[in-house]
């Protein structure tokens, strides 16, 4: 298949899912009560949109999603670095982050909403927590990607400290990188919205639980489709620096 | 005119019963020009040897003067040197692999640009420039890796086991341009290999080395004429230089049983 026509497929496959969505439950094939139709949802995401209460939600959510990612990438990478380049920290430490990290982070909420309470503080604290195990990971491998050899022949070239980190470390990395930002993304915002439907005053998450909770289902489906765009747009927009990073890879 | 002059170099790796002897009393002079190949079996530290007269190695006693000075940390302007395949930065195209010493001292852009070209037309590499690593084959790769080793023009030129990685025929085509390359800049270049025939294809002068430890156990002036042709290899000349080195290589594992 050429490129053209897998592009027209995934279109097609886009647009069979769509109409299924939008004709299947008005014609009562599937129940409207459970699936309101495609078009009903647009509707009620667009008037939702509108409502302070969620643009408000919306910004709370926002906050919560960067302050949460802007703790832990840094401290995970500094974790994550160290663990590949000493070799007795890693030695010692490694062991325990692998434990740590095979258990599902979501059975500490409860100890995050006795510490913090609810609020902001304990979303974002429970979220960094659940990206960082992530983001240690993915930096040691990304640092373990640096060939030994390239160090090798920077420094025969006469390459310094620092040119060996900037023009070796950091090309051999940048793939290995971004995708662990895009990962770490992925379990930072499932951290939040895990966090604020679990107990939660505001944010988009406690609004799509209670919808579920009142049976309100075009709101809670307005509400997937919301996150849906912003996720996916993230991992996208990375995706595609990833891979212009990345051509040499091959 | 004295291009590298190595005195009693030895070398002792810390390990866990005190130390490993890895190199021992090593002395060598390389002539201005000259071409010199080092074999030996493997862990006879040749490959040590190599990266202690490029600098990335200290030796634990004795001393390598190269033009004069003394060897202790890597100078490209002095030393160029050409790893075994996969040493190509695979983020860089070939000309910016080539380029990648200069731009560490800062060169002009054009003048680097220029340079670089310069020395890929050399290699035979006119037109190759914006070709990645992944983009080239093995021989390629390793033209790209002598001409990174050539872009500083350093009178001495290392070469560590470069054609080991290629199939036997590119090997050869490979040697044969090498000795091109070499006529057409008269470096002084120290080739190490495992390949006995590539040795005295290619050598002025074979040193064999020995293991545990690493010695100079023989010296092989290689007088075949120059420029010199596949068909040498048949001679009968070339086979008993050949069979020369082989008993010298051999000899340790003779005296063992």
């Amino acid at each position: 298949m050429t490129q053209t026509q897998i592009i027209a497929a995934r279109l097609a496959l886009l647009a069979a899912i769509l109409a299924a969505w939008a004709l299947l439950p008005k014609y009562g094939v599937l129940d409207p009560r459970l699936l309101p139709p495609l078009g009903d949802v647009l509707a009620m995401l667009g008037k939702q949109l509108a409502r302070s209460q969620v643009q408000e939600a919306i910004g709370v959510t926002a906050l919560e999603v960067v302050v949460a990612f802007v703790i832990a990438v840094p401290i995970g990478a500094a974790i994550g670095v160290a663990a590949a380049e000493f070799e007795y920290f890693g030695q010692i430490f490694k062991p325990m982050l692998f434990y740590v990290f095979s258990v599902p982070k979501s059975i500490f909420l409860p100890m995050f909403i006795l510490i913090f309470g609810i609020g902001f503080p304990q979303k974002v604290a429970y979220a960094a927590f659940s990206t960082v195990f992530i983001v240690i990971m993915s930096a040691t491998a990304a640092v373990e990607s640096v060939k030994a050899d390239h160090v090798l022949v920077a420094r025969s070239c006469g390459a310094t400290k620092a040119q060996i980190l900037w023009r070796i470390y950091v090309p051999s990395m940048m793939p290995v990188l971004l995708e662990t930002l895009r990962i770490s993304m992925i379990f930072n915002f499932t951290g939040v919205m895990i966090a604020e439907m679990y107990a939660s005053r505001t944010g988009i998450g406690h609004l799509i639980a209670n919808w579920g909770e009142n049976f309100q289902m075009p709101e809670l489906f307005a509400g997937v489709i919301m996150l849906s765009v912003v996720a996916i747009c993230f991992n996208e927009a990375v995706r595609l620096l990833e891979v212009r990073v990345s051509k040499w890879r091959t | 005119m004295t291009a590298i002059e190595v005195d009693r170099l030895s070398h002792i790796y810390a390990g866990a019963e005190g130390g490993v002897p890895a190199l021992e009393d090593i002395s060598m002079t390389v002539e201005a020009g000259k071409f010199v190949v080092i074999v030996g079996p493997s862990g006879c530290g040749k490959t040590s040897l190599l990266m202690m007269l490029a600098g990335l190695r200290h030796q634990s006693t004795g001393t390598i003067l190269c033009d004069g000075r003394p060897i202790t940390d890597p100078d490209p302007s002095r030393v160029g040197v050409v790893f075994q395949e996969a040493s190509l930065f695979p983020w860089l195209t070939a000309l910016d692999n080539t380029e990648f010493p200069l731009a560490l001292r800062g060169t002009p852009r054009d003048e680097r640009r220029r340079r670089a070209e310069d020395m890929l037309n050399l290699v035979g590499l006119q037109g190759f420039g914006a070709r990645f690593p992944h983009e080239l084959s093995g021989g390629m790769k390793q033209r790209v890796s002598i001409a990174r080793g050539l872009v500083q023009d350093p009178p001495v030129l290392l070469m560590d086991e470069p054609f080991a990685a290629l199939d036997e025929q590119t090997r050869m085509t490979m040697g044969h341009e090498l000795l091109r390359i070499w006529s057409k800049t008269r470096k002084t270049v120290v080739f190490i290999t495992h390949s006995l025939t590539e040795a005295v294809y290619l050598a002025d002068e074979v040193l064999v080395m020995s293991a545990r430890p690493g010695r100079i156990v023989d010296r092989i002036a290689i007088d075949l004429p120059r420029p010199r042709t596949y068909e040498m290899m048949a001679t009968d000349t070339f086979g008993k230089l050949r069979e020369r080195i082989w008993q010298q290589i051999r000899k340790p594992e003779g005296t063992l049983s």
